[in-house]
């Protein structure tokens, strides 16, 4: 499918003029941000407050948790203006992602899902941030800083949690845990969705590039940076 | 929410909408590294006895880097803040009972979103002195939303049974930041 060269998309009431499936297509992503964003917040941050080791740790998770929500908000904000039912941007309306399924148990598990999890989501928002549907794009730019800053949080918590041995361990166990489900977060290889996408120009890359540049970046960190392996796993979902 | 109190759910929300009102105008952080006045200490003293945990001596906090390393020793109490979270728990519990779960999750959901603004506060108090510390400030901004959501709660659960929320917010509303208990001391921020 071959991307259309159109005008980029200022405003919502302008979306109301855009072609059908341009408006659906949006309606997804906002409703899958707004949807995954509030669960993140609720199966992680929230109860990795309990988990923090100490108070200062505990504070900055609350706030975290907080800008997590925030990031719900917004996107469903955005859903609203652009008439998407309320019950469609939570997880009680809308099936969330399947790493969701995996609820934390430990401290170190937190810190390795905001290391993975939250450089999948910066690589995501990065692409939202040339998208053809400009509140969208300008969603995307405000959200990006506190993206950086949460997956910074998991690379310092996780780099001082790997200097005692007992720590490198469970850090590895839980990227062991975590990581095999990272690459299905980009979606399936030659997704109808992710051409629609890239067609209209809501999406620039596709979902095997953007898992490809995760990989890279993913393996950077583990491998290089706290010199720890990453599991085998199928790299296509 | 409604505007005009006629039943206690009624006055519980609009003492509560009050309150949330007032959260982006007070002085956040804005004592941080001046001397305890004695209105302060006798705060800090209740907020302690009233979480029934031992009595303890309240100490000052000269700066934000102490305040920091103070943050992260290891020996924080635990009872401390199983207290809170106690407290916590019982309040929930009473104000779900007397206004229903959903909307004091409402309620409280909403003073979340006016307390995401704390961060501004921290960051600027941090800016004051000299200081450019991202985290810092976001530890700051999370303990005071803390404070605002176990005040709220407070408000929500009615008859004032909650006095250690209260005495904790108004050593944040004077512009203190409470550190909780460490090392057998309250320090106070």
């Amino acid at each position: 499918m071959s991307a259309i060269a159109a005008a980029p998309i200022k405003s919502v009431d302008a979306l109301k003029a855009a072609p059908d499936e341009y408006r659906m297509a949006v309606r997804k992503i906002v409703r899958s941000h707004a949807v995954n964003e509030l669960y993140g917040a609720r199966v992680y941050d929230e109860p990795a407050i309990a988990l923090a080791p100490t108070p200062y740790l505990k504070w900055l998770t609350c706030r975290i948790a907080m800008e997590e929500y925030g990031h719900h908000v917004r996107f469903r904000q955005l859903g609203e203006q652009m008439g998407i039912p309320e019950s469609e941007m939570t997880p009680e309306g809308r099936k969330p992602l399947s790493i969701f399924e995996f609820p934390l148990k430990t401290w170190e598990e937190f810190c390795v899902v905001k290391l993975l999890a939250d450089l999948a989501e910066i690589i995501q928002v990065e692409d939202l941030m040339k998208c053809s549907f400009l509140p969208l794009r300008n969603l995307a730019k405000v959200t990006m800083p506190e993206e950086i800053f949460h997956s910074q949080f998991g690379k310092d918590t996780c780099t001082e949690l790997i200097k005692t041995e007992d720590g490198r361990k469970k850090v590895q166990a839980a990227i062991d845990r975590y990581f095999p489900m990272m690459p299905a977060f980009f979606g399936k290889r030659d997704s109808a969705n992710n051409a629609l996408y890239r067609k209209y120009g809501i999406k620039q890359r596709t979902n095997e590039d953007m898992r490809a540049d995760f990989l890279k970046r993913v393996r950077d960190l583990v491998e290089g940076h706290l010199k720890l392996k990453l599991p085998e796993v199928a790299e296509a979902a | 929410m409604s505007v005009l109190p006629c039943g206690p759910a009624d006055a519980a929300f609009a003492e509560f909408a009050a309150f949330a009102a007032a959260v982006p105008a007070l002085p956040w952080f804005a004592a941080t590294g001046t001397p305890l006045t004695a209105t302060v200490i006798a705060a800090a003293e209740t907020y302690v006895v009233v979480l029934d945990l031992a009595p303890c001596p309240v100490a000052p906090v000269g700066g934000w880097r102490e305040a920091a390393a103070i943050a992260q020793r290891p020996d924080w109490s635990r009872d401390w803040w199983q207290a809170e979270n106690a407290s916590e728990q019982a309040l929930q519990r009473q104000g779900a009972g007397r206004l229903g779960l959903e909307p004091l999750l409402a309620a409280l959901t909403a003073l979340t979103e006016i307390s995401t603004g704390l961060h501004e506060h921290a960051a600027t108090a941090l800016a004051g002195a000299g200081l450019a510390d991202a985290a810092l400030a976001k530890v700051a901004a999370g303990a005071a939303a803390q404070a605002c959501h176990q005040r709220g709660l407070a408000l929500l659960a009615g008859d004032g049974a909650e006095r250690a929320f209260t005495a904790k917010f108004e050593l944040f509303a004077a512009g203190h930041w409470p550190l909780g208990i460490v090392g057998g001391t309250c320090f106070v921020f």
